[in-house]
This record gives structure tokens, C-alpha cells and sequence, in this order.
């Protein structure tokens, strides 16, 4: 089993390095002491599961996990954690693989034969148990065998078309690989539906004007677009809009 | 800039003057007048068979005077309660003198009327001087209600201070270690024992010596140089783990080392300052913690970066160790000493002030400075 250990403390990796070293047929494929880094090393060098640090600096050990299940074949995870309570009794109700520091040699043994991938949709009920904000800073976009983080706060919409999901920000667009509908719900009252292949940043949108042929346009600040909204969404949409002017 | 004061104690609940309503003080009120009206007639010199007359009137009167006081008082409790301590007294001390005077003017009138019917009983019973009895009564009504008011003054403050020894005393116990610390620091010596042994003795050697000292008694006072030493532990302990992302700076200079402070009112700043700031930070931070000294006055400031946008719910229990720092402060040095907590951009502040109070040579150490390594 090839493991991706991921911990801001470096005692913390060297022990659960030193530990996994005992076990047969187990070896460490890396160390990454950041979220950012432990998502680079996951697409790089595929671990068949990652032991994951739930309270990291930045990009907390949840939202790390949230990545990863975006990811192609995502390795399983395990939660490692020193303290916390409200955490471990979510693991406990969802029936989670975790391991409490200092971590035991039969307990780590025994977490491994059990691994399991998570689903994201569990990863959200984790979360809200744990009181942890579940909704991502970050989104994950596949460069080949690159992983590339895109800050929410940059992102103008997304865009599905037929199979893709498209995120158009700052710095360009990428294709993604998640539901536009979990999309929503996720980033639900900063990011408005308007479309059923339209998803848009509230704070993005620069007016909403009426076409010759009736129907409502969207159009952005900051980039060239012009969104089409559906007639089930304008509704919707004008409310927020004129709420926001008033 | 937010600032969080002291807290002041609420008025409401640790009022000093009892409810002259209740059943219990309304007897207490009876039992006092029936004992004073023996009192004053032991002491006057009198004939064997007018003793129980005597008493009997000087009784009644007490007892006159007792329950109208106590209805006033009463009655005037709850605007008394919103006034400041000093105005509540004088305020409660002048009413209950006119209270006294127009009892006793009552008495004499009703005495006039009645103790003229021949009765040498019943005019032995009321006073014959009006202006020597009135000046009377409301002398030893004043010196009694003084009395009486500072009695009750002096057992309410004891209460509140037997109240506030309790909640230090329990919020101490809780405030003591972070389990969060303890455990990670285990996993720590844990990891240690295998790479470096002589660290992790020296870990399990600080974490012993940190145990000590939050074991101590909770408002035992020691020396500011040994609560740096404590809070200098505890960074070492802190530094094995974080390595360079934690970085501390000392400027306690200007400090005198043998100031008397309670234990531990400065190791659980540096543990919020690590818990909510620097271990939040990818990059790491500096903790500064800087001591001035001004005439009588100590401030010491514990300041920290923290992360630039929280998303997260702030890490519980933030306030548990301030509360703590603040109640032992405010024991130590009623009304004295503060505790004041501000943001400065993306910078924590904390800061103690209180009074300096030097060492006397007798004063034997609860914690003896040995035991922790400068």
C-alpha cells in the first residue's frame, strides 16, 4: 500500500513515516506539509491512500479531502487528529477511518486494511457535524497530470457544456469535473443559477438587460461574457438583484 | 480597535443590603430591637419594679422604630440598588434618621396625648423631654444604622469575594492545560523518543515542570521571573513541534523579576497566541511579548499575527483562559488590575496592567525557580 502522509508538523509526519515503515507491504510515496502540497503530490504520484492532518494552517485537512474526492481515482483517506472532539464524533456517526495522535502502531495497521474512499456528500455531513464550514475556498481543476487551485473569490461563473463543467475566473478557464447542481448548492448564496448550464458570482455580475428577441442577458464585469439567463432562473434573479439595489 | 473591559460586578446580585421584606430579616429585625430595648434598660439605673415597665416601653419603641425602618428600607431597596455603593449608603443612612425622627416625634405627640390620664404606668411609658428624646433617638439611631450598614457592606463584599475565589478557583481547573497542547505534545515526544532521545527528555522534563506549576495552588503568587520561566517552557515544549514557524520575542527588560503576580496569568497568553495565531499561519509568525514599567503600574502585552480571513468558526474556548487571568487579577488586586484584549489590523493584542508589588524577603516561593530551567 503506497501512503501520502500530510501534517504541518514535522514530529507529527516523521512519526507516522517511522510507523509506517514497520508495517509490511506499506511504503511512503511523500510528505506534504501544506493542503496545496498534499493535492500536488496526490496527482503526481497517486497514493492508494493519504493519512491526512484534519487541523492544518490554510487549507484545513477537510477541505483537502474535498479535493481529493474531485479527483480521478481518488486514494482513500484518513483522518488524523490530536483533539477534537465535535471531529471525532462525526467521524464516529459517519463510521470514518481515523486515527487520534499519538497514533497507535495496530491502530494505524488496522485503519489501513480499512480505508475507504469518501464521497462528498459525506465529506459535507463530516463537516457540519465537526462545525467545520464544509464549502471550499479553493477549486481543484486538472492540468493532465497537473493540479491547479483556483481561489472561489476569483471565479466569475461556471459553465457546463454537454459532459464538462468549465470555470471561468481571473486567470482564465479550466475544465472541472464536478456537477454543476453540487456546485450550487455548494456555494449557494454567493454564486446564482441563471441557467440550467449557468452558474455566475453575484458580486461579478455588472447588469442584467433585456435582449431584442425578450429574453434576459447576464453581463459580467471583469471579462467579456454575456450569460443568457433561462426564463425558470429570471425570476429568481431579478428579486436578488433588485434586493441588493434597494 | 474593539476593547474588552474588565467586566464589573453585576449590581443586581451582590447588593449589600438584605431584603427587609423577607420573613427571615424581618425576625432578625424583631430579636434585634427586643435585645438593644434590654440593653438600654440594664444600663439605666432604675428601681427593681420599674425594670419591666421600662423594658416593656423601651421595647415597643425599638420595636416601632425597627419595623418602620425596615418597611422603608423595603421599600426604597430596589432604587437603592440602581444608585453607586457610596450614594446608596449615605441615601439609605438619611432616610433611615428621618424615619427615626418622625417615629419618635410620633411617640412623644401620642405620649402627650395619653400619659396625662393619671397612670403613672403609662406615663412612665412614653418620654417626657421632647427635644433631649428626639436628639436621643436619632443619635443612637445613627450610630446603630451606621453600624448596620457597614455590617452589611463588609459581609456582602466577603460574599463576593468567596464567590469570585470559586469561579477562579473552577475556571482555573479548566483553563489549566488545552487538551489540544497536551496531546500534540505527546505525539511530539512520541516521535522524538525514536529520532532524537535527548529532546524528548527534555520535552517530557518541561511538560512535567509546566504540570507542576498549573497543579499549584490556583491564586498562590509567585515571581514574575518565574511565570517567564514557566511561559518560556512552555515555548520550548511549543518549538519542537512548530520548529521555525514559531518565533517569540522577549522584551521584559524594563520588568522587575521580583514582582508578585498570580501563577500562570502570562503562559496562557503565549498558548492563545501560538493556538489562535501562529499555528493558524502556513508561513508561521512572531509572538511579541513586550513588559513596561510605569511608577506603580506593570503592563505586560502579548501580541500575535493571526490568519487574514477566518472561514472557519474561531477555535472554541478563546475566552476561557482571558476570563481566567481576569478573575485572579481582580482577586489579587480588587478594581486594580485589567485585562484588556484589541485588533490592530491582522495583530491580536492582549494586555495586562496591575499594580507592582515587589517580593518581601520572607516570602517563601510556591515555585521554586530551580525547577525550571532560565
Amino acid at each position: 500500500m503506497k501512503l501520502l502522509i500530510v501534517d504541518d508538523e514535522a514530529p507529527a509526519r516523521e512519526r507516522l513515516r517511522a510507523l509506517v515503515q514497520e508495517l509490511d507491504d506499506c511504503e511512503v510515496l511523500g510528505e506534504a506539509d501544506t493542503g496545496e502540497r498534499a493535492l500536488a503530490l496526490c496527482s503526481q504520484l497517486h497514493p492508494d491512500a493519504v493519512l491526512l492532518d484534519m487541523r492544518m494552517p490554510g487549507m484545513s485537512g477537510l477541505q483537502v479531502a474535498r479535493h481529493i474526492t474531485a479527483m480521478e481515482h481518488p486514494p482513500a483517506v484518513i483522518f488524523t487528529t490530536a483533539y477534537d472532539s465535535y471531529a471525532v464524533e462525526a467521524f464516529e456517526t459517519e463510521a470514518m477511518g481515523y486515527l487520534l495522535k499519538p497514533v497507535r502502531k495496530e491502530k494505524l495497521a488496522h485503519a489501513l486494511r480499512h480505508a475507504a474512499r469518501l464521497s462528498a456528500t459525506r465529506l459535507t455531513r463530516i463537516a457540519e457535524t465537526a462545525r467545520i464550514e464544509p464549502r471550499r475556498q479553493q477549486i481543484c481543476a486538472r492540468l493532465g497530470e497537473q493540479l491547479r487551485l483556483i481561489p472561489v473569490s476569483d471565479i466569475f461563473y461556471f459553465f457546463a457544456e454537454q459532459k464538462y463543467v468549465t470555470v471561468h475566473h481571473r486567470h482564465g478557464a479550466n475544465l472541472i469535473d464536478e456537477p454543476l447542481k453540487a456546485l450550487a448548492e455548494e456555494f449557494a448564496p454567493d454564486f446564482l443559477r441563471i441557467h440550467r448550464n449557468a452558474l455566475v458570482a453575484e458580486k461579478f455580475i455588472a447588469a442584467v438587460e433585456r435582449s431584442a428577441a425578450g429574453h434576459y442577458v447576464v453581463r459580467m464585469r471583469e471579462c467579456d461574457a454575456a450569460l443568457e439567463v433561462s426564463r425558470r432562473h429570471s425570476a429568481e434573479l431579478l428579486r436578488r438583484i433588485r434586493g441588493e439595489s434597494l | 480597535m474593539t476593547t474588552a473591559r474588565t467586566a464589573e460586578r453585576p449590581a443586581a446580585q451582590t447588593f449589600f443590603l438584605p431584603d427587609f421584606c423577607a420573613p427571615p430579616t424581618v425576625l432578625a429585625v424583631v430579636l434585634i430591637a427586643g435585645l438593644v430595648g434590654l440593653v438600654v434598660t440594664l444600663v439605666r439605673p432604675t428601681s427593681p419594679t420599674m425594670f419591666w415597665t421600662q423594658l416593656a416601653g423601651a421595647s415597643l419603641y425599638l420595636l416601632w422604630l425597627g419595623l418602620t425602618c425596615s418597611a422603608v428600607l423595603c421599600r426604597a431597596r430596589p432604587y437603592l440598588q440602581r444608585m453607586s455603593i457610596r450614594r446608596a449608603n449615605l441615601i439609605a443612612l438619611t432616610l433611615l434618621l428621618v424615619t427615626i425622627a418622625i417615629v419618635a416625634e410620633a411617640v412623644y405627640q401620642v405620649g402627650q396625648l395619653w400619659g396625662h390620664a393619671g397612670n403613672d404606668v403609662i406615663a412612665s411609658f412614653f418620654p417626657q423631654q421632647h427635644s433631649s428624646f428626639l436628639l436621643r433617638s436619632i443619635a443612637v439611631g445613627f450610630i446603630v444604622s451606621g453600624a448596620a450598614l457597614r455590617y452589611f457592606h463588609v459581609s456582602a463584599e466577603w460574599k463576593h469575594t468567596i464567590q469570585l475565589e470559586a469561579l477562579a478557583r473552577i475556571h482555573a481547573l479548566q483553563a489549566r492545560i488545552r487538551p489540544h497542547f497536551l496531546f500534540n505534545s505527546m505525539n511530539t515526544i512520541a516521535a522524538l523518543t525514536r529520532s532524537s532521545p535527548k529532546h524528548a527528555e527534555q520535552a517530557v522534563e518541561d511538560l512535567a515542570d509546566l504540570f507542576r506549576a498549573t497543579l499549584s495552588e490556583a491564586n498562590a503568587r509567585i515571581t514574575l521571573q518565574e511565570e517567564f520561566e514557566i511561559a518560556r517552557t512552555h515555548q520550548r515544549i511549543e518549538q519542537l513541534r512548530l520548529g521555525e514557524r514559531l518565533q517569540v520575542q522577549w522584551d521584559i527588560d524594563a520588568l522587575p523579576p521580583r514582582a508578585l503576580v498570580p501563577s500562570l496569568i502570562v503562559q496562557p497568553l503565549l498558548e492563545n497566541a501560538v493556538y489562535h495565531g501562529v499555528e493558524t499561519l502556513p508561513e508561521g509568525g512572531t509572538v511579541t511579548i513586550t513588559g513596561r514599567h510605569n511608577g506603580d503600574v506593570l503592563h505586560i502585552e502579548v501580541r500575535n499575527p493571526i490568519a487574514e480571513s477566518t472561514h472557519e468558526p474561531a477555535r472554541p474556548g478563546n475566552h476561557m483562559a482571558l476570563t481566567n487571568i481576569r478573575e485572579r487579577l481582580e482577586l489579587a488586586w480588587p478594581q486594580r488590575a485589567s485585562v484588556d484584549t484589541w485588533l490592530e489590523g491582522r495583530e491580536f493584542c492582549a494586555r495586562l496592567t496591575f499594580p507592582y508589588a515587589a517580593a518581601d524577603s520572607g516570602h517563601g516561593d510556591t515555585l521554586p525557580a530551580g525547577r525550571l530551567r532560565p
